[in-house]
């Protein structure tokens, strides 16, 4: 039987005692994979570090192996001794949370059984009262399964239960919509939880802190000054061992569905009333659904698509994609997406937003450039002017997070002569804290119920519509899919997709 | 005449003679600093989020809080401003000497902060203030750190701390902490929220605060908070029990005090070795029976918290919520007993926070600490 609504706590008030969360049992699925082992217990050993784990907190591993108790805990143990961001391990933190870490084999309906008797268990002996959330870090081919599993065992009726998800939502629209409809078998949509790691980092939430917690920004963040906006995230890497699930999703489907859509709605969207959940991602939605549609025939004029051949990253000669290991040697499959996006609304009339990503760039970096207007009158003289260029304001996401802006400055010679200076706020420089990894963030947050920084059903749709004509086109045969050399900035081709509107890629 | 010690050059750089002078010497370093590193690549951003005013009178002090300084650049670039005055200041002029540097802090060239002492010679008092204003960055929050007992009835305290936005002490530091918690607390209530005071005591028991709240997170505990019998608090000691120092203990029974709406209904009573013996009334007018206690544990300061016991009762079911600082000392287990069955023990760690730790952690808060200032009310009452 659900609780009535607790009491406050008067203990918890003023500025310096962390938000921790009610008490909870956390149940992982997939509990001896790679998600669990690199990330969800590494995030969980160093929350337990900072104190801001309840004191009622239980975990429990569920996969289909058959472990004791003892073998989960000691093969969790020699994964964070590899992972853990910080190290040594303090064994004494360890031994106390790993008390508290449990297995259950859930290979058939009797381990569910034993999972509800585990969990009806620790509500009682450890506290937990009913809140429970349950991290499916598992295939996606396994979500459909374990929630008929749930539902079917009464593992979520009369508690708190919510659900942790990972990308990918699916892989076009109406297989995301299948997957919610699985999920809604047993949660309500304020229930589940979708990661996007991207969220979880600073500076990314530090794009809504520069919008909408200083007040010089808002008034010229439209298309009366914005010239036009470059998104970019780039990665230097290659798949590594991902063949064969990028050979399923691409560079669209893996990050331009989900990560670049989600910058472009941060940058792009209208003040939220409020910094949460509802407030937030309302925000969001209503600018994703603004964004101009591309028909599959248009293709060809707003997207690139690329993907990469041998070359060299940081001196060193690397393979090309087709000859990674699980790809087809004639794979069609993009490593590069650049488009030039529209989003028709008051704001943003006009006003391109060109992004861009792919595998083996130059360099690893994810920025997003406001690029501003130049001046409306040339007063300097032509020679004197020639260094300048419009304002930029970069909001750099990674690495060496910060924001610079770029202004005219004179030269400090007689007469005039102009260049180009920037000023920088190197994030790092004013706060030099270890930031704290995103999945601490993220899993805090789902511990807490708070889903501000979760990507809702609603958005990810919208998403998936923007998606699919490109993907179809693509499918048809329609563009071609140019090769570029692995360490440069992509195809000539995403070259010419700016260059035709007289605007050139910044050089991040 | 006063012993007129050399100042070292090395640690606090090249002397300046006046403000201009020393404004003109900081812009030299930093222009050298940008040549360097231009050669190196890495270009000098000059980041300045506070200011931060250090007084002392001991340049042990001075340079210990230097130290200490340095250590935060990287989290906190500021301008820091040491000022160190005589002690002993038999009939030699008044003077002040500036010097300045811009340290490299940890080798993090893209951080460039700014150090400056003002040594302060024969009885300069009142003039301190006027060299100090002009040297402050503009537009930027200003943080007074006094590393000792602030001389609360003397004029200069009165006009530096005119500048603050935040006042740091540290009560571990006061010779009667008692005596002058109360006063601080009256000249911050004087200062009418013009500026916070904090006490590095108050951020030292931010775990024992953040460890007690969550056992009433739970629940199934939370309504034992409203129904506290007693509660016990030990404090470390040094082996011959002669340093008492109970300011923490204190401060955390104020803390609970003022959120539970306890209210004194005596004052502090001493009882054994050194220990307080006090009961303060609930809002339903049940007592609470106080016990504070000095204990030897080896690897702790005087006045750190060892260990804390709450005791309730409810409905006839009496619950223990305990925190035991452990034999390591830099770890805690808590442990609640309800009906005398243990249930819910962990291990966590408390870390020792060092000077830089505790200063780090007051930088990054700005403005008044209401919850601190509510639980030197509630300690205040009992004094």
């Amino acid at each position: 039987v659900t609780a009535a609504p607790p009491l406050a706590n008067p203990l918890r008030a003023g500025p310096r005692i962390a938000r921790t969360p009610q008490p909870c049992a956390l149940v992982i699925f997939g509990g001896t994979g790679d998600l669990a082992a690199r990330k969800i217990v590494p995030a969980l050993y160093n929350l337990a570090l900072q104190r801001l784990l309840p004191a009622a907190f239980a975990v429990v591993g569920a996969a289909r192996a058959t472990l004791t108790d003892e073998e989960f805990r000691e093969s969790l143990h020699a994964d964070l001794v590899k992972y853990s961001r910080t190290k040594p391990i303090n064994e004494d933190v360890w031994r106390s949370f790993a008390e508290n870490v449990q297995y259950v084999s859930t290979k058939d309906g009797e381990g569910y059984e034993t999972l509800r008797h585990t969990l009806a268990n620790l509500d009682v002996l450890a506290g937990t009262n009913g809140n429970r959330l349950f991290y499916l870090a598992t295939p996606p081919s396994a979500y459909g399964p374990i929630v008929d599993m749930l539902k079917e065992h009464h593992l979520t009726e009369n508690v708190n239960a919510r659900v942790v998800i990972e990308k990918p939502f699916g892989h076009d629209l109406s297989s995301a919509v299948e997957l919610y409809e699985k999920l809604q078998g047993a949660f309500t949509e304020d229930e589940i939880f979708r990661i996007d790691h991207y969220l979880g980092k600073e500076t990314v939430q530090n794009i809504l802190v520069l919008r909408f917690a200083n007040g010089i920004f808002e008034p010229i963040w439209n298309r009366q000054y914005v010239d036009h906006v470059q998104i970019t995230v780039a990665e230097s890497l290659g798949i590594e061992e991902r063949g064969a699930y990028y050979e399923q999703a691409g560079t669209l489907r893996d990050i331009v569905q989900n990560h670049l859509l989600q910058l472009l709605a941060l940058v792009a969207m209208e003040p939220p009333v409020a910094f949460d959940s509802k407030a937030v991602r309302d925000e969001k939605l209503k600018v994703l659904r603004a964004v101009r549609p591309i028909a599959e025939e248009d293709v060809e004029t707003h997207v690139v698509r690329g993907q990469y051949g041998s070359g060299f990253i940081e001196g060193v000669p690397v393979r090309a994609y087709r000859d990674e290991d699980g790809v087809a040697k004639d794979s069609k499959t993009d490593t590069f997406v650049a488009v030039r996006a529209f989003i028709d609304n008051w704001r943003w009339e006009g006003t391109p937003f060109y992004l861009r990503t792919g595998k083996r760039l130059p360099k690893r970096t994810t920025e997003i450039a406001i690029q501003f207007r130049a001046a409306p009158h040339q007063v300097f003289s032509q020679d004197a002017a020639e260094g300048m260029e419009p304002n930029a304001l970069v909001l750099r996401i990674q690495p060496d997070e910060g924001i610079s802006l770029k202004f005219g400055a004179k030269v400090p010679v007689q007469g005039i002569r102009i260049r180009s200076v920037n000023m920088d706020f190197v994030y790092g420089a004013s706060f030099m804290v270890d930031a704290p990894d995103a999945y601490e963030t993220l899993i805090l947050d789902a511990l807490r119920g708070d889903a501000t920084l979760f990507t809702r059903q609603d958005e990810v749709e919208q998403q998936w519509r923007f998606v699919d004509p490109i993907a179809k086109a693509w499918a048809l045969g329609q563009g071609d899919l140019p090769i570029y050399p692995a360490g440069t900035w992509g195809p000539t081709e995403a070259d010419l997709l700016i260059a035709r509107d007289g605007r050139a890629w910044r050089k991040p | 005449m006063s012993v007129m010690t050399e100042i070292d050059e090395r640690v606090w750089g090249t002397r300046a003679d006046g403000v201009s002078a020393l404004e003109r010497e900081l812009a030299r370093l930093r222009r050298s600093l940008g040549a360097h590193a231009k050669e190196h690549g890495v270009p000098v951003a000059r980041a300045s989020v506070l200011n931060l005013v250090v007084f002392a009178t001991r340049e042990i002090h001075a340079r210990r809080a230097a130290a200490t300084i340095d250590e935060l650049a990287t989290r906190h670039p500021s301008r820091a401003i040491v000022v160190v005055t005589d002690r002993e200041r038999d009939g030699a002029p008044p003077e002040l000497e500036m010097h300045c540097h811009l340290p490299i802090p940890g080798g993090a060239q893209q951080v460039s902060y700014e150090q400056i002492l003002i040594r302060a010679r024969g009885d300069a008092d009142q003039r301190l203030v006027s060299a100090v204003i002009p040297l402050l960055l503009p537009d930027l929050p200003v943080f007074l750190w006094w590393t000792e007992t602030p001389p609360l009835d003397a004029p200069y305290f009165d006009e530096l701390l005119a500048l603050a936005d935040r006042l740091i002490v540290d009560s571990a530091d006061f010779a009667r902490p008692d005596r002058t918690l109360a006063r601080l607390h009256a000249v911050a209530r004087a200062g009418h929220g013009r500026y916070g005071l904090t006490d590095f005591n108050w951020t030292r028991i931010t775990p024992w605060r953040e460890l007690t709240s969550q056992f009433f997170d739970v629940p199934a505990w939370r309504p034992f908070l409203d129904n506290i019998a007693g509660i016990r608090v030990g404090f470390a000691v040094d082996a011959d029990g002669r340093e008492i120092h109970p300011s923490q203990a204190l401060l955390f029974i104020g803390w609970l005090a003022s959120r539970l709406g306890w209210i004194a209904t005596g004052r502090l009573a001493p009882s054994e070795a050194g220990g307080l013996l006090f009961a303060m009334r609930r809002p339903d007018g049940q007592d609470v029976l106080v016990r504070v206690r000095p204990r030897f544990m080896r690897g702790l300061e005087e006045g750190d918290l060892s260990g804390l016991r709450i005791q309730a009762e409810r409905l006839g079911q009496h619950a223990e919520f305990v925190v035991k600082r452990a034999e390591d000392s830099s770890h805690a287990t808590t442990l609640v007993a309800i009906g005398g069955r243990g249930i819910a023990e962990r291990n966590v760690p408390l870390g020792k926070p060092g000077v830089s730790d505790l200063l780090g952690e007051e930088l990054t808060i700005a403005r008044s600490d209401a919850i601190y200032e509510e639980a030197l009310a509630a300690l205040v009452a009992l004094t």
